[in-house]
């Protein structure tokens, strides 16, 4: 996906991914036709824009925004969606939340929250390259878990540039232990992955909902994670613990040993995590619940936050809006989830979920490990987010058939997190991990040398996440997604019933 | 191609009286335009003056190379001179012996460094200038410039180009020293070399910088709780028992002394880098910075 190489495309190599972007949508948009996915002409162009919009992602990462501007134009010119559809299905609650978090995360850099986060560890006494294994996973995971996935990654990589360049020792095998554990750890929460939030919010979970459904999965999988990387690594471990014992020998640190204030961002960073697991219980205090206020406290906790620290650092406010939240990346979700709206409105999840019934007739368990398994392949060449995207309309789709269909929310999302450990570009923190890693001047992870631990890592966690889920009671939603087609007479009646402040079907 | 099949016979000329350097310059360019029909001599004169003021040319034992890069030719020109009483060129130089007045279309860029590296053998040779000045006839001299060896090289590499690093460290040295000689030398890169010359790495002042300040230290927008410069003091504390081992770069920029010169501006853009060292192997030989580059190919 995020292949844009930068070195100049030849002429040639330019039109060879052209002719590949365009056979594979009229490859994808004839397949659709054969399987009767796509009855109609409407339904054709609205796959045909979606799958233009992946292929572009896969061959021309620069150009990913213009061609979802131009794909949303297709769509309302080829009468397959109104106007009105179109924004409202960019799902602005969710870009909203990630507004507000990207500002929260920028003021706790500036802080100096973050750092204070790196100095603590480094200037741990009697450290070994073992503690420092288990610190940098559980590190990786719940940092993800609570600042998302790309502010962790830049946190903990920092952390193990510092330890492995004052020992001078091959940081690989430590940058590949954090990618992994944040990728995992993302899964844990609503906060760790913009996935995380956009199910949470299709589906209806709250917040304490995730918690429980998604937290002791994303646990064990990074215990057991943890447990393989240390037989794997074991050799730079001990030459680790070596080095760190021959430079205590000589009575030097890690690091700069620095007292910095940390109690501001521990207060706001947990503030703002108190507050949004809360959110259910507050939105149900001030009453703002029901058909379009779903989650609402939930969506507004980070701007609030976000609001608060602006009025406290006025003077960087306009650098947080500016420069904290990525704009690029904001268009290009909102885009996305309208055309992924298209294939909803037309009516192609629905074909494909009646499909997908008719293909595994086992029921909702037989789905898992199909949900899982093509979700852990297709985020691991493929943006995630575009990936979850297209299947949500589908268990949207399945939900709405029976209730039961909802545990394909936990295997969507488990795919989805544990898949981006599959490659190199399986997603965003291990791009900016290994740009990093270039950056400094280290020797680059190769592909291959990628795809070995990573799929042994990501099978793994993908068994887990399956045996969870079939053992495990998980949480089913407490209301419909935001955009869900279905009445709220159609709801199953245990589904329908006043909200609780625990979550259902434990 | 060789050094001789840019000049002949006629375009040496031999001076018979000690004269100065504007003058002997002045007399060359002139029989220089009379053989070769040369134009607009006294631009060109102006510019030799020019660049000979700016950096003199005296290269070897009694040898200088005036020379100039000209819009207004499209080729190559070389005047000989030689001077038994000798020719006064700079206050602190001895009379040069030998002159070889060179002038070079600006389109052609590498071409004076070329010309340069297959002089080698001569600007080398220590008597070479005053056995030319004993030659009576520009036929003898001719001949000198006509043997083997004087070959021009098909391009500029970046030997020719380099200068020779006179002050390095050894990686058992520690962190003191080189803060002193950054300080002292007034130097923001040093290369740092083991027993047997080899370069093991490059111990900088922003590298250093960087064991004070880690990046992640920057990330805070408030640098009141380091503003009396708490993070150097765990290195201050450690400076004498700091090996540079321990804090040198061992990935920095470099080429080997027969790669062309340009690769030498390719690796300094690709890394970003003010400077590139120079090695014939592992050992090092010397380094090219930026501005040193840009003189070599632009001006010099």
């Amino acid at each position: 996906m995020h292949s844009e190489s930068a070195a100049p495309a030849t002429m040639s190599q330019t039109l060879t991914k052209i002719a590949s972007v365009v056979g594979l949508t009229l490859f994808i948009c004839w397949g659709c036709g054969k399987l009767d996915v796509a009855i109609n002409t409407k339904q054709t162009i609205a796959i045909g824009t979606f799958a233009a919009t992946i292929c572009t992602t896969l061959f021309f990462w620069n150009h990913r925004v213009a061609v979802a501007f131009a794909g949303l134009s297709v769509l309302i010119g080829a009468h397959a969606m109104t106007l009105d559809q179109v924004i409202h299905h960019t799902e602005l609650n969710i870009i909203f939340f990630l507004i507000g978090m990207m500002i929260i995360i920028g003021a706790l850099k500036d802080l100096g929250f973050l750092t204070w986060i790196i100095q603590s560890i480094i200037n741990r006494k009697k450290m070994t390259g073992m503690t420092f294994m288990i610190i940098l996973c559980f590190l990786s995971a719940v940092l993800s878990s609570i600042v998302g996935e790309v502010s962790s990654i830049v946190v903990v990589m920092a952390l193990v540039f510092q330890v492995c360049d004052t020992l001078k020792i091959n940081p690989i095998p430590f940058v590949m232990t954090s990618v992994l554990c944040t990728n995992i750890g993302s899964a844990a929460t609503m906060l760790g992955n913009p996935v995380g939030v956009f199910i949470g919010s299709k589906a209806g979970f709250t917040f304490g909902q995730f918690l429980f459904g998604a937290t002791p999965v994303a646990l064990i999988c990074t215990v057991v994670s943890l447990a393989f990387l240390l037989i794997w690594y074991r050799k730079a471990i001990r030459e680790m613990t070596v080095k760190m014992e021959e430079h205590r020998k000589m009575n030097k640190g890690l690091g700069p040993l620095v007292r910095l204030p940390y109690r501001l961002g521990l207060f706001v960073l947990t503030g703002t995590v108190v507050t949004i697991a809360f959110h259910h219980q507050i939105e149900a205090a001030l009453g703002i619940l029901g058909e379009g206020n779903q989650n609402a406290f939930l969506i507004m906790t980070p701007l609030l936050v976000a609001a608060l620290l602006m009025i406290y650092r006025s003077k960087r406010a306009q650098y947080y809006v500016e420069k904290e939240v990525e704009w690029w990346t904001l268009l290009f979700f909102m885009l996305l989830f309208s055309i992924a709206g298209g294939l909803q409105v037309t009516g192609v999840t629905d074909n494909l979920a009646t499909q997908l019934t008719k293909l595994i007739t086992g029921g909702p368990d037989a789905m898992v490990p199909f949900v899982i398994g093509i979700s852990s392949v297709g985020s691991a060449f493929v943006d995630n987010i575009v990936f979850v995207a297209a299947f949500t309309p589908i268990i949207q789709s399945l939900v709405e058939r029976s209730i039961d269909y909802s545990i394909l929310w936990w295997a969507l999302l488990f795919g989805a997190c544990f898949g981006g450990n599959i490659t190199a570009i399986g997603s965003t923190a291990n791009i900016v991990a290994l740009g990093l890693l270039e950056k400094r001047g280290h020797a680059c992870v190769a592909f291959l040398e990628w795809l070995k631990i990573g799929s042994i890592i990501g099978l793994i966690t993908g068994l887990i996440a399956w045996l969870m889920l079939s053992i495990m009671p998980v949480p089913k939603p407490v209301i419909h997604g935001s955009h869900g087609p279905v009445p709220e007479q159609h709801a199953p009646a245990h589904n329908i019933q006043p909200l609780n402040l625990e979550p259902l079907n434990l | 191609m060789s050094l001789s099949s840019f000049f002949n016979k006629e375009d040496i000329l031999i001076l018979d009286e000690a004269m100065e350097r504007d003058q002997a310059i002045s007399k060359l360019l002139e029989h220089l335009s009379k053989a070769e029909n040369v134009p607009n001599i006294e631009q060109h004169l102006k510019a030799v003056i020019e660049r000979e003021n700016t950096d003199c040319t005296v290269v070897g034992d009694g040898i200088a190379l005036p020379h100039a890069r000209l819009t207004d030719i499209d080729r190559p020109y070389i005047g000989v001179a030689t001077s038994r009483q000798g020719i006064d060129f700079a206050e602190d130089n001895d009379p040069v012996q030998l002159m070889m007045l060179i002038l070079i279309p600006s389109s052609q860029p590498g071409l004076y460094l070329q010309l340069l590296r297959a002089l080698g053998s001569v600007l080398s040779d220590k008597q070479a200038a005053s056995r030319l000045s004993e030659m009576e006839t520009s036929l003898e001299i001719m001949r000198f410039f006509e043997r083997d060896g004087l070959t021009l090289p098909d391009y500029v590499c970046a030997a020719d180009i380099m200068r020779k690093t006179l002050i390095t460290l050894r990686e058992n040295d520690s962190l003191q020293s080189a803060v002193d000689c950054f300080i002292n030398k007034d130097l923001d890169e040093i290369p740092v070399v083991d027993k047997d010359g080899d370069i093991v790495g490059v111990v900088s002042a922003t590298s250093l910088l960087h064991v004070c300040l880690p990046e992640y230290l920057t990330w805070m927008n408030d640098l009141s709780p380091i503003i009396n410069f708490e993070p150097f003091t765990n290195v201050l504390r450690n400076e004498q028992n700091t090996w540079l081992a321990d804090i040198l770069v061992e990935d920095f920029p470099s080429v080997q002394v027969d790669e062309p010169a340009i690769s030498v501006a390719a690796t300094l853009l690709k890394r970003q880098a003010a400077k590139c060292y120079v090695l014939d192997g592992k050992k090092l030989k010397g380094a090219i910075s930026l501005p040193n580059f840009l003189n070599k190919i632009f001006r010099e």
